[in-house]
């Protein structure tokens, strides 16, 4: 710990306040109180407790916070003691504000009191299902099938038939029996085609090659799943047809449409579980007989998305090897530190890793001939289903195995199974279970090796196991200098395990989860239904996207942007005619839109059903762009419409709901950030009106370095923010917890200023700051041989 | 809305998630007794037609004569019905083959499809149900008669492509259900979860072990999450312990190769363990209903285990003077009735779990056919041959109809099971009622 014992930070701050300390030696002010202890004593101590812990009954809370101490002075001059306001001002609250901040309440004096450490955490949900399919796939997937080059291109299409006559050939009856092997040649026709939706009619797909009367297609490639989840593909067609969906064997259609049952087109869907960030192969076959026409489409709806012709931009013609995919429902991981993390186990819990382990050691027994190379039987087949369960064991620990391991893991489960196939499955669900592999960064050595480094960047930035460029360098100790940390952190940037944490760190930070429960009354907003609300977090999403994964990848662009991606439907909804599906940038009036926080689709979820919320806005600005702590309600008031006067403007009836001294405390900073956006209606459309008054969003606001800021709309806040340290430090704080599922104090006293300091001067570049997190975390309690140079 | 994981389902009835791979459906494999007669039916299926002179007796009655075909029947003679002159009137789409296998069970017209076969109009899957998943449906209706699975499809050596000559069991119209061929999948699908707890019960204990080792080394504040780690192990390994308690089976599991491969030359092998794992589901009482698919309709065999090379469906088309075909196909339909034997001499062999007798004297064995006669695709004659007191049909004879419809051949079964059909499928041939079996 670097933090000075209390009296002598005392001392320092003494210094400050007034001269006379400067005469007595650190012995004396070891001894010597501090002016501030005794009105702490005399005023607060009754509510607060000796020590700002909080006394039951009267106030509950511990007394720490984000409040500069000018900030906090201010405070306790205007609203404390409570009932006795206007008893502690002048240089008694300076006093008191000055112990109280330093004893307790800035965060430097909790990290001191409250010495963070890592807590033993271990794989949270989308930890485990991200590591199991990458440890089967290190043995389906090989080097060069893990990246799709041509993401966006459409799906690889082949049309078969029967070759029309050429021009002056006699026309031939090409009705037999043997269906598709006509008496004319057959001709196949290779395209790329963006999507899969064609209404042929009475013609072939290529009706002056082929024959209308029968022909096969196949469309063929891979789909990008973007988010976890439920998909639901369906196919529509009157002809026959087959879907597989993360099949390479063909043999387990998800959807099996091959026998028609007539003339209509019928729709047929089935839903599979998918993993986030990953593709899957996908293959479509469609066949006519004879049928008077002949059509088929291919449509998905994603989790939280509108059902939609599956895209261009999510195909490809790579084929990728089938993925092992754990769709066992993990209780929710505890969230209660504001970010999920593996800090708890629960029966349920244990449950459910033995369910998912149980279910993989089944899937692997189904392919161990595939993965092993051997048949049952054979001579080698115990040799190779050994050595196979050895590199199992070796993937899922992220380290090479030592004697003790390899001896309880492998030798020992040989010995005792029936057969060797029976060992594999023992080998698999005791490694499962293991506290090696559900701990990723239990530390049973004395200090962190190059394995850990590699496994803690795997699990900062794609939640999964490290690959084999990471193994490699750690077995060759090349993970030694944090420039070759660095080296690999940015190396793994490009991944898309990565752009899908990354984009739940942007569901999280945005509080999507509340977003995505949004419904507005119907009669008033009968527009804004559920697909609407589906293009609107797509909209969102897209353009977060495309300004993190650009060259600048400027955090402040997400902020300051004054444009928005619409589509058609959009577009008209929001007053910007747009043409087409495809969403477009559209520019607005810089006042009227101003990033991520006048987004319809955050304005929308923050605001009731009828009416804007200025509380919810303010509250979400408050804690997750301004980046200050809130504490709960005092108590809980419910905004009741009918309980104001009706003639009264939304700010108005807040102004009044809150107008109470202890409501304030909070208030005061949450309202005129609440009131800045109350240019936009419950749907966040733009108005001037509200209740038939002209919309007030002027307020000012008490910063909490001590400043007055005066806003007069979302862009002024946005301005504000975008350049305000305290807003980095919240935004590096989200983002490095979302990464790391740990707290960054615990990574040193000194951990968030670097971070902050390097953002800043990086024009604040989120893809730099993602790497430098998960290098922070990977290189924790390691001693380099060389000295660690800065980036 | 939203979709809810079969998992988050049972969980908000209350179901513990651990219960439910282990413990779902073992109450009824512990052969508790039932209170009344275990009545069950089980359909075998092989294809191509038959030779109708070395299959039909030629006396009527109950004194009568085997011909050759139904030689390996001798044994349970007095327990067998053979049922000459039942035909498939079904029209339609579809060729005869189509017809003859998607509507062998289920007795109605397909359904307008893409399939073409050789002759009639393209058609699609079968329009109705099938008399086994109609029984099925009915019994598990009951509690009294409801067990795990209601019926199970077992199938030998049937291709892997799904179209009417590969599907006689429908779970309604438009709904094929498929027959498992694999003995692997079938142990997993009947017995799987017990081998996975006993899989799982092995290692629980090295996982303990491991967690003590491990945490031993760890700080204080780290090892208590271990420890409760370790607790939660111990309480699986107990729940688990006290499953097994309650899942004694009444039959144990049977052992089977683990290196048996799904190719042609092995059908013998593979239709002597689905017949064993039949044998014991039903002793289990998973299932009152079963099926038993050999090949599908137009199958290809090459039974090269009797010294035959060329495809079962190729010789079926060669005429009756070519003799040497006629001797292979009697010797095909010779050894599918050798299997049929097999399954009524196992089922005579095991005691009534729950009452007196043996299980064949509970169970009504049904042979049939998609064709009465290969080389003329005929839907006539199709062979039927019931064994066993299943039905309570007055056994040891041979009758003869006149074309009688098969929708009223399946009415008969389906009453003498308490299921009182007024028609099933197609209504119009189901005129003159059920036959008078008893």
């Amino acid at each position: 710990m670097l933090s000075f014992p209390l009296p002598l930070r005392f001392l320092r701050l003494s210094l400050l306040t007034s001269g006379t300390f400067l005469f007595f030696t650190a012995t004396y002010a070891a001894e010597a109180e501090h002016p501030g202890a005794a009105i702490y004593r005399n005023m607060c101590v009754e509510c607060h407790g000796g020590n700002g812990q909080g006394v039951d009954g009267k106030y509950d809370d511990a007394l720490s916070g984000e409040r500069s101490l000018a900030s906090l002075t201010r405070y306790i001059e205007k609203s404390m003691p409570e009932d006795k306001e206007g008893t502690c001002v002048g240089d008694d609250a300076k006093n008191v504000a000055a112990y109280i901040y330093d004893a307790f309440y800035s965060p430097e004096a909790q990290n001191r009191l409250h010495p963070p450490a890592k807590d033993l955490s271990r794989l949270t949900s989308p930890q485990f299902r991200a590591s199991v399919m990458d440890l089967v796939g290190h043995f389906s997937v090989r080097a060069g099938q893990e990246r799709i080059l041509n993401m966006g291109v459409g799906l690889k299409a082949t049309y078969r038939g029967v070759e029309l006559p050429k021009p002056g050939e006699p026309v031939v009856d090409t009705t037999a029996k043997k269906g598709i092997k006509a008496k004319r040649p057959n001709k196949t026709i290779d395209k790329v085609e963006p999507a899969v939706f064609f209404h042929f009619g009475a013609d072939s797909p290529e009706k002056e090659v082929l024959e209308a009367e029968q022909f096969q297609n196949r469309w063929d490639g891979s789909v990008f799943a973007e988010e976890t989840g439920l998909y639901e593909f369906s196919i529509k067609t009157e002809n026959g047809a087959r879907l597989w969906v993360n099949d390479d064997s063909d043999k387990r259609p998800l959807i099996d449409a091959w026998v028609s049952a007539g003339p209509e087109v019928r729709e047929e869907k089935k839903t599979i579980f998918l993993i986030g960030g990953r593709t899957y192969r996908l293959m479509l076959d469609h066949f006519k007989f004879k049928e008077k026409s002949a059509s088929i489409e291919l449509w998905w709806k994603p989790p939280h998305g509108v059902k939609e012709v599956i895209p261009k931009r999510v195909l490809s013609t790579e084929r990728v090897p089938e993925r092992m995919i754990i769709s066992t429902n993990f209780p929710a991981d505890d969230r209660s530190a504001g970010y999920e993390r593996g800090t708890t186990i629960s029966k349920a819990w244990d449950q459910a890793v033995t369910e998912a382990a149980v279910t993989t050691a089944e899937y692997v027994t189904e392919r161990l001939d595939r993965f092993t190379g051997s048949k049952p039987g054979a001579a080698d087949r115990a040799d190779k289903l050994k050595a196979f369960a050895s590199e199992f064991v070796k993937t899922a620990f992220r380290r090479p195995l030592n004697d003790e391991q390899k001896k309880l893991y492998v030798e020992a489960q040989f010995q005792k199974a029936k057969t060797p196939e029976q060992a594999v499955k023992r080998v698999i669900l005791f490694t499962l279970e293991s506290p090696q592999f559900l701990y990723p960064d239990l530390m049973d050595r004395d200090k962190p090796d190059d394995y850990d480094e590699a496994s803690r960047l795997a699990l900062a930035l794609w939640d999964s196991l490290p690959d084999k460029e990471l193994l490699d360098a750690a077995a060759a100790a090349k993970l030694n200098t944090r420039d070759q940390v660095s080296a690999h952190a940015r190396r793994m940037i490009a991944d898309s395990r990565l752009k899908m944490k990354t984009n739940g760190f942007f569901h999280h930070w945005l509080d999507f989860e509340r977003a995505e429960a949004t419904s507005k009354d119907a009669k008033m907003f009968p527009d804004f239904n559920e697909e609407m609300l589906a293009d609107l977090r797509e909209s969102l999403m897209e353009f977060i996207n495309q300004v993190v994964w650009s060259e600048k990848s400027d955090y402040r662009e997400l902020l300051q942007a004054d444009y928005l991606l619409l589509n058609e439907r959009l577009g008209k909804f929001y007053g910007k005619p747009v043409s087409g599906d495809e969403f477009q940038r559209v520019s607005f009036d810089p006042k009227q839109r101003a990033g991520v926080v006048t987004h319809p689709y955050l304005l929308a979820s923050l605001a009731y059903s009828k009416q804007s919320s200025p509380i919810q806005r303010g509250v979400f600005l408050t804690r997750n762009i301004v980046g200050m702590s809130l504490k709960p309600p005092v108590k809980a008031v419910v905004f009741e419409d009918s309980h104001f006067n009706p003639k009264l403007t939304m700010r108005e009836k807040i102004t009044e709901l809150t107008s109470n001294d202890s409501c304030m405390s909070c208030h005061r900073l949450i309202n005129p950030l609440g009131f800045s956006l109350e240019n936009f209606d419950a749907v966040g459309r733009w108005r001037t009106k509200d209740n038939n008054k002209p919309v007030n969003a002027v307020s000012d606001f008490a910063s909490n370095d001590g400043k007055t800021v005066h806003f007069t709309g979302p862009r002024d806040v946005v301005n504000y923010v975008a350049d305000n340290p305290s807003g980095h430090r919240s935004f590096i704080r989200h983002l490095f917890n979302h990464l790391v599922k740990q707290q960054i104090p615990a990574y040193g006293p000194k951990a968030l200023e670097d971070l902050q300091k390097n953002f800043t001067a990086s024009g604040c570049n989120i893809q730099k700051l993602i790497a430098e997190i998960a290098v922070v975390a990977a290189s924790d309690g390691v001693t380099a041989n060389t000295p660690i140079a800065k980036p | 809305m939203k979709h809810l994981h079969r998992r988050q389902f049972l969980r908000d009835l209350g179901i513990s998630a651990a219960a439910f791979p282990f413990l779902s459906g073992l109450s009824s494999i512990t052969g508790a007794p039932a209170p009344q007669r275990r009545q069950r039916l089980t359909i075998m299926f092989s294809p191509n037609g038959t030779i109708p002179n070395e299959f039909w007796s030629d006396q009527e009655g109950d004194q009568f004569e085997f011909k050759s075909i139904l030689k390996p029947l001798e044994a349970f003679k007095k327990q067998t019905l053979l049922l000459h002159g039942v035909a498939n009137k079904v029209k339609g789409d579809g060729d005869q083959h189509m017809r003859g296998m998607s509507c062998l069970l289920t007795c109605d017209e397909l359904l307008k499809g893409n399939i073409m076969g050789g002759g009639g109009n393209p058609a699609g899957w079968a329009g109705n149900i099938s008399i086994d998943q109609e029984l099925k449906n009915f019994l598990q209706s009951k509690t009294s008669t409801r067990t795990r699975f209601g019926s199970l499809e077992f199938g030998v050596a049937v291709p892997d492509r799904a179209d009417p000559w590969t599907r006689m069991s429908y779970a309604g119209g438009n709904q094929p259900i498929a027959p498992i061929d694999d003995p692997h999948q079938v142990l997993k699908k009947i017995y799987g979860q017990m081998k996975d707890k006993e899989s799982l019960v092995s290692i629980l204990d090295d996982v303990r072990e491991d967690l003590k080792r491990v945490s031993s080394k760890l700080s204080a504040r780290d090892k208590a999450l271990l420890d409760q780690h370790m607790t939660l192990v111990r309480g699986l390994e107990q729940d688990l312990k006290d499953a097994d308690k309650q899942g004694k089976l009444a039959h144990p599991v049977p052992k089977i190769d683990p290196s048996i491969e799904l190719v042609n030359d092995n059908t013998p092998q593979i239709s002597r363990i689905q017949i064993d794992l039949l044998v014991n589901a039903l002793s289990n009482d998973m299932a009152r209903v079963a099926t038993l698919q050999y090949m599908r309709s137009v199958g290809m065999a090459q039974m090269r285990w009797l010294g035959i090379d060329e495809g079962h469906h190729s010789l079926s088309h060669d005429p009756d003077d070519k003799k040497e075909s006629y001797e292979k196909l009697m010797k095909i339909n010779t050894w599918f009735a050798g299997e049929f034997a097999y399954l009524a001499k196992r089922l005579s062999e095991t005691p009534e779990p729950a009452g007196e007798g043996s299980m064949l004297d509970n169970t009504l064995l049904v042979w049939t056919n998609e064709l009465g006669k290969g080389n003329t695709h005929s839907l006539d004659n199709i062979p039927y041959v019931m064994v066993g007191g299943g039905a309570g049909f007055k056994m040891g004879r041979s009758l003869k109809f006149d074309k009688a419809a098969h929708n009223r051949m399946w009415m008969s079964v389906a009453h003498s099971m308490g299921h009182d059909l007024k028609t099933f499928g197609k209504a119009e041939l189901c005129e003159g009622g059920a036959l008078e079996l008893s």
